[in-house]
């Protein structure tokens, strides 16, 4: 297998040159008065052992566990790690088996919170800095110098949390059996496609797996690593009705295929457990949070489903990590969420010190509150600053045709640049974000390899009512009402622009109040419209909204997460649902953009895979990110602060707890920071 | 009692000289002075009216825009007002200096003590439209001179700055017709589907009556949802605001009906009635002549007592994120604004908005009381 | 009597099926289905959906068909008992609302106990000691409870009982025994946790029954049998109670069958600041989810319950007033 350059070191080294400043050095967040909180700390984690010479030999387990092994109902430790574990140092010091963690969740639509505490079933994942590329479920991986293949290595002897071996047949099953089923899969996915050809996955051994692709697909491993569709991992992309994630438990979910029995057979069972058809049942079946018999490779596995009052995980005794000592992780009994009907119950309900660690639907408006019981509460707030650029964007879309007018102001750059200089971002900051966070454009934070560079980042993003004004003036918006607004050059009224707002990760139609005052000082008269998330994101899809406020967490990888960068994503292409759809089908459907430098954003966000040297994607993404900030197709506030997800409350009693960890949509918080090694110190 | 009643309709009885103008009141006359005797309810018809007239000089009352936001005005407890200096009465305030403790992240204001910023009578302020009609930008109260970041907070300010006084006086008039708009469709539905119903018996009565238990058997949170749900998102405050009015008093004029058609046939079996239809009088006079004086006062009792229960249901929907949003401010919208425990922790006075919605509506309670009580004077 | 009570049967079921095709109708208004309010909700939570996944959702669910075939399909499996499937919750309807509608029953059965516990006695005392100050003063109080908004009651009561007392934030369990199996331990945990939202619950219906109840009773005590009864020299207390106050509680007992809905309503609101179990928040997330399934049953259930009260109530009715039923007749 000469054709493997890459190994597993030098492509992680490669990475980690390039990510070496990466969050540590906030220096904008640590400086001023965020420091003096004492509350950002430095960003630590646990750490993986990956020299063989290191990693211990012998093994121990939690004693509720021993007591089975005694009693003959499990196998003994060493053959439930499988022969080659993933060894993990705890941050401070090895810890203490037990104990029950406490959190909250709102019911069966947040299933992302426990996906997330078990997101280590990822094939690959990244440190607890999210700049390096580390195995996890996945002991090696190796690219081909063409791109074309990409070998993923498995643990020898590896179990699934009932006991059977997990190997590359769990893979091919769920290739063919559930992703290339056009009753479960209806349609193949873009991320496993190199340069519109499908690519497919082969079985090479029991312990090692190929991804294969006619066109190179330099962007797998990242995918492989991101919050993909591919990469995501059992937990979150085969629940929720979805079936990727790349393998699934052919043991246990072959019976619910037709091709193992028959068609009848199957449906009979299905409605025998009271579902329509076999293809119901299966998206029941193969959901981790659903039901308790499906095997999993999470450290904990659920022993309650999400769809009753208290979600509850338990112990998975065949996780397949271990300590430095030997010790299989995880060291926490179970996790327990407790269903609450609304998010400000949760925060209550944490602030009285009723959960153990929770980052998940705490509002940072609260902080204050929070801070105040602390020591009630027994427990401290540690804040983590996000890297993206920010929490709150004017996506204006640039699709809108409903009222001609108005589409061709939003579609003017000129017009964008000048709202962009009529924002008061710092009125924007201390209401809204309690001072904390950073003002400025889109781009991602400036110690992230893909900002563009220093000018860009406040470029357009400083208050210039003067400078507005008079770029309004010389677009001919001159002629203005009796209140100063500003009127449409077809029919004299006043020109009103629409500001979509939904109460979501962030009070943005308060927000968008602010900005429409601010906007007043410019003559631009803009209407804010609150309304429910699904209402806001139909007019989306319907090409119905002006501009729509939304976050653009996740964009920091532009690659992995780019929908709310760039439109190319019509789930949510706030900047323009048709451009998005003219992208994704090749020109077959939606609108061809004539925007000359939006085409041009397409064309280097498309030559992007083919790139083979991450230098080179890295830079077409600055490029991207250089266009996008000169055009202010979305208009950057304030980012790169502890708003979403960020604000951390842990209880005292845990240990092996970082002071600040990784909080952007790859990092799958809290799972980068390995949960599986947090204990209760009494 | 009731013959009383019918030999009181236009003929002078010779008794007494009290009971003389008993006899010769006419039936609102007499509502009028049984309804005196309630104490309660008249000191809350004064508040009602009062209200109302908020409601008609809101802009007047307040005196800062409330739309207008300000960073380094968030959270502003409520300001003391001093009234004399030098021994005069020069009511002033001190200008504020506000910080942001960055251990609690809590903003605290210091009076400074140095600057006194004086309040005035009939001040200018932001434009607006008196009575909808005179352009004026002149406030009952204001400050002299301001600077921008000074600012009168009566009751206080919210997180984006807003000073809550200016904005309960908007609210007011906003909440304050909603109701009375719901409350005239409903009164139209209710009085002409109960006095259908009423009228003509059978097949229509049964159809409205069904109607109504359909509407009643439901609960009424989801028939809100969805219809508030279905208002199209491109229509303007000004709109929802009407369509949200339509869709309370869909589900309020069930009430209303049942009074109404009770009434009708409750009275269709009363001797004056009779006596009309024996005189000849044509369906419609006696619907209008002589039904409809003697049941006005149930409806207008009846009536009083919808309005708190619409003015409620502004609050409970806009709670839900169902009714009237931001930008327009109602008082639903201003307790939504303080639905969170920060709000409880921080600024606690933004509770206070509660207290004209819980005042208006015991008055329009007492109010609804005291006129039915009154609303058979002979009884 | 006989033919009555059968058309009266007949037309309760009309109102059924009215009223499962007006909830259906009501889910179906706002724009978009429950796929799209799914992605919305995912996407806001951090997690990835493609266009594709969308549409394969949508033919899951039988999204793709036209409404009155939804509708049709659903009215088929719900004649032969079954609800059908959540689509959020992934579970039969009847599952999901099961673990919750007994306790919506419980907690809606302790706030009419409440409700009548205040209303009755304020009621008959108004009536009796009509303008005076007890009057006053009573009739205020219960007002309170219609004027305050309980969202906001329930909010500022929750949030002071834990800052000052310590206690429990929302919910009906305390949390060790939210995992317990049913016990008498749990039950009384339940119990100890009733109070206080019943109490709030029932404030606002408290003042209507104080004002039917008053108005009934002031109606009773002018007719001449009062009169008769008092001027032949019986105690006031026995004048009363023996006949007025049992006369003015009929009309009393036909508005408990929508007391219920109404019940049920507020409960919507208030057991989501308190984080109650009940089905109210359950109706609220169905319908904002657009999860036609479970919404449609919760409404219909809910409006079945009144029908069955109301029918109920106009039997009891007839049977113990002889006047009505005359007027049948």
């Amino acid at each position: 297998m000469k054709r493997h350059a890459t190994n597993v070191v030098g492509f992680a080294v490669a990475l980690a040159l390039l990510g070496t400043a990466w969050p540590s050095s906030d220096a904008r967040a640590q400086a001023g008065g965020l420091a003096a909180s004492g509350l950002v700390g430095k960003v630590e984690g646990a750490e993986l052992v990956l020299d063989k010479a290191q990693m211990p030999k012998t093994f121990n387990e939690a004693p509720d566990l021993a007591a089975l092994v005694k009693a003959g109902k499990l196998p003994p430790v060493k053959e439930r790690v499988s022969e080659e574990p993933l060894v993990v140092k705890p941050l401070h010091q090895l810890g203490k088996y037990g104990g029950t963690w406490r959190r909250g969740f709102l019911g069966p639509g947040d299933v992302e919170n426990g996906n997330r505490i078990n997101a280590s079933d990822k094939l690959l994942f990244w440190d607890y800095t999210g700049t390096k590329i580390v195995p996890s479920v996945a002991k090696a991986w190796e690219m081909s110098p063409d791109g074309k293949i990409i070998r993923i290595s498995l643990r020898k002897g590896m179990k699934w949390s009932d006991g059977a071996p997990f190997t590359a047949d769990d893979f091919v099953f769920w290739y063919e059996d559930l992703y290339l089923n056009k009753d479960i899969v209806p349609s193949p996915i873009s991320d496993m496609s190199a340069d519109g050809k499908q690519g497919k996955v082969v079985k090479i051994d029991e312990t090692t797996v190929e991804f294969q692709f006619e066109n190179p697909h330099f962007l797998f491993v990242e995918l492989l690593a991101g919050d993909t569709l591919i990469g995501g991992g059992q937990s979150v992309r085969q629940a929720q009705g979805f079936t990727f994630g790349a393998y699934s438990p052919k043991h246990y979910l072959k019976q619910f295929l037709p091709k193992y029995s028959s068609e009848d057979a199957v449906n009979q069972k299905a409605r025998a457990a009271g579902y329509e058809n076999w293809v119901k049942a299966i998206h029941v079946h193969k959901d981790w949070s659903l039901n308790s018999e499906l095997p999993t490779l999470g450290p904990w596995k659920m022993t309650r489903p999400i769809n009753s009052p208290t979600f509850v995980l338990e112990r998975n005794p065949y996780y397949w990590a271990v300590d430095t000592a030997g010790n299989q992780l995880p060291y926490i009994d179970r996790v327990v969420l407790t269903l609450a009907e609304d998010a400000e119950v949760i925060n209550l309900r944490a602030v009285a010190g009723n959960y153990d660690m929770q980052e998940r639907h705490i509002t940072l408006s609260k902080l204050p509150v929070i801070l105040e019981n602390q020591a009630k509460g027994n427990y401290k707030v540690r804040l983590d600053l996000a890297l993206h650029g920010a929490d709150t964007v004017l996506q204006v879309n640039q699709s809108f045709r409903a009222d001609p007018e108005i589409a061709k102001w939003l579609t003017n750059a000129d017009f964008r640049r000048a709202l962009a200089l009529g924002i008061d971002r710092d009125q924007l900051n201390e209401t809204f974000w309690l001072g904390i966070g950073t003002v400025g454009s889109p781009v991602p934070a400036s110690s992230s390899p893909y900002n563009p560079g220093k000018e860009w980042d406040k470029k357009y993003a400083n208050l210039d009512v003067a400078k507005a004004n008079q770029m309004l003036d010389a677009l001919g918006l001159t002629k203005k009402d009796g209140e100063g607004f500003r009127l449409r050059t077809d029919n004299g009224e006043r020109l009103r622009i629409q500001i979509q707002g939904v109460k979501a990760l962030l009070p943005w139609p308060q927000q968008g109040e602010m900005i429409a005052q601010h906007w007043r000082k410019i003559g631009i008269q803009a209407d804010v419209r609150e309304m429910e998330r699904n209402l806001a994101m139909t007019r989306v899809r319907n090409n119905e909204h002006h501009i729509m406020m939304w976050s653009n967490g996740g964009t920091e990888l532009l690659y992995l997460f780019p929908r709310h960068a760039i439109p190319v994503d019509p789930t949510e292409a706030f900047m323009g649902p048709e451009y998005a759809q003219w992208y994704v089908s090749n020109g077959a459907q939606g609108r061809e953009p004539t925007d000359p430098e939006m085409k041009k954003i397409f064309d280097l966000f498309r030559s992007a895979p083919g790139k083979k040297d991450e230098a080179d994607r890295i830079k077409i993404a600055q490029e991207i990110w250089k266009i996008l900030v000169d055009q202010q197709y979305g208009i950057g506030t304030v980012g790169q602060s502890p708003a979403q997800f960020g604000v951390r409350i842990v209880s005292n009693k845990l240990g092996n707890i970082p002071e600040r960890v990784c909080i952007a949509q790859h990092c799958r918080t809290p799972a980068s920071s390995h949960p599986e090694t947090w204990f209760f110190k009494e | 009692m009731k013959l009383a009643h019918f030999f009181g309709f236009g003929r002078t009885a010779e008794i007494g000289s009290a009971e003389d103008r008993l006899a010769q009141a006419s039936q609102l006359k007499l509502t009028w002075w049984r309804f005196r005797r309630h104490k309660l309810a008249v000191a809350s018809a004064v508040i009602v009216i009062l209200f109302y007239l908020v409601a008609v000089f809101a802009d007047f009352l307040a005196y800062s825009d409330p739309h207008d936001t300000d960073s380094r005005r968030s959270y502003i407890p409520p300001q003391a007002i001093n009234f004399i200096d030098d021994g005069a009465f020069r009511p002033y305030i001190y200008g504020l200096k506000g910080t942001r403790d960055m251990r609690t992240f809590r903003i605290s204001y210091q009076p400074d003590l140095s600057r006194k910023v004086y309040l005035t009578f009939f001040a200018e302020g932001y434009s607006y439209r008196l009575l909808g009609l005179i352009p004026t930008n002149r406030h009952l109260i204001g400050l002299v001179d301001p600077r921008p970041e000074d600012n009168l907070f009566i009751l206080g300010s919210d997180l984006l700055g807003r000073d809550l006084w200016s904005r309960l006086m908007v609210a007011t008039r906003v909440s304050l017709t909603i109701g009375l708009a719901g409350v005239t469709v409903s009164l139209f539905l209710g009085v002409l589907l109960g006095g259908v119903s009423a009228i003509y018996g059978g097949a229509v009565d049964m159809a409205v009556q069904r109607l109504i238990e359909i509407i009643r058997s439901m609960p009424t949170i989801p028939l809100w949802m969805g219809l508030a749900a279905a208002l199209p998102q491109s229509w303007s405050v000004l709109q929802v605001y009407f369509a949200i009015t339509v869709l309370i008093s869909l589900l309020g004029w069930t009430d209303l009906a049942r009074v109404v058609r009770g009434k009708f046939l409750a009275l269709r079996e009363e001797d004056f009635v009779t006596a009309a239809e024996l005189a000849g009088a044509g369906q419609m006079r006696i619907v209008f002549r002589h039904m409809l004086p003697s049941f006005l006062s149930h409806v207008i009792a009846a009536t009083s007592l919808v309005l708190p229960a619409m003015i409620i249901s502004e609050t409970s929907l806009s709670f839900l994120g169902l009714g009237l949003r931001p930008p327009a401010i109602s008082w639903g919208i201003l307790l939504q604004d303080a639905q969170n425990i920060e709000t409880l922790a921080l600024a606690p006075w933004l509770l206070m908005a509660a207290i004209p919605v819980i005042v208006v509506i015991l008055a329009f309670n007492f109010l609804g009381d005291g006129l039915r009580d009154a609303a058979d004077p002979y009884g | 009597m006989l033919a009555y009570m059968t058309k009266r049967l007949l037309l309760a079921l009309l109102t059924v099926w009215a009223i499962s095709v007006l909830s259906f109708i009501i889910i179906q208004l706002p724009p978009g289905d429950f796929v799209d309010a799914y992605i919305a909700n995912l996407s806001a939570s951090g997690s990835v959906v493609s266009m594709a996944e969308a549409e394969s959702l949508r033919i899951l669910y039988g999204l793709d068909q036209p409404i009155y075939v939804q509708y049709g399909k659903w009215m088929l499996r719900v004649l032969a008992g079954d609800f059908g499937e959540s689509m959020e919750w992934k579970r039969p309807v009847i599952v999901v609302i099961g673990d919750r509608l007994w306790l919506t029953v419980v907690l809606s059965f302790a706030a009419l106990i409440l409700t009548w516990g205040l209303a009755l006695p304020i009621g008959i005392y108004s009536a009796v000691r009509q303008y005076s100050f007890g009057d006053y003063v009573f009739t205020f109080i219960g007002f309170i409870g219609l004027a305050v908004p309980n969202f906001l009651l329930a909010l500022v009561i929750m949030y002071f009982s834990f800052t000052l007392f310590g206690a429990n934030v929302g919910g009906l369990f305390s949390p060790e025994y939210d995992l317990a199996p049913w016990g008498w331990g749990k039950v009384w945990d339940l119990i100890k946790h009733l109070p206080l939202p019943a109490a709030i619950l029932a404030l606002a219906g408290t003042a209507q029954l104080i004002r039917i109840m008053r108005a009934n009773l002031l109606d009773e005590l002018r007719r001449p049998y009062v009169v008769t009864a008092r001027a032949k020299g019986l105690p006031d207390t026995r004048v009363i109670l023996k006949y007025p106050v049992r006369a003015a509680l009929n009309p009393f007992a036909s508005t408990i069958a929508y007391l219920f809905p109404y019940l049920v309503s507020g409960s919507i609101i208030i057991s989501l600041v308190l984080s109650l179990p009940t089905v109210g928040p359950l109706l609220l997330k169905s319908l904002i989810a657009q999860d036609m399934f479970l919404a449609g049953t919760i409404i219909l259930l809910l409006g079945v319950l009144t029908v069955i009260g109301t029918f109920i109530s106009d039997l009891i009715l007839m049977w113990v007033d002889p006047r009505i039923r005359y007027q049948m007749d």
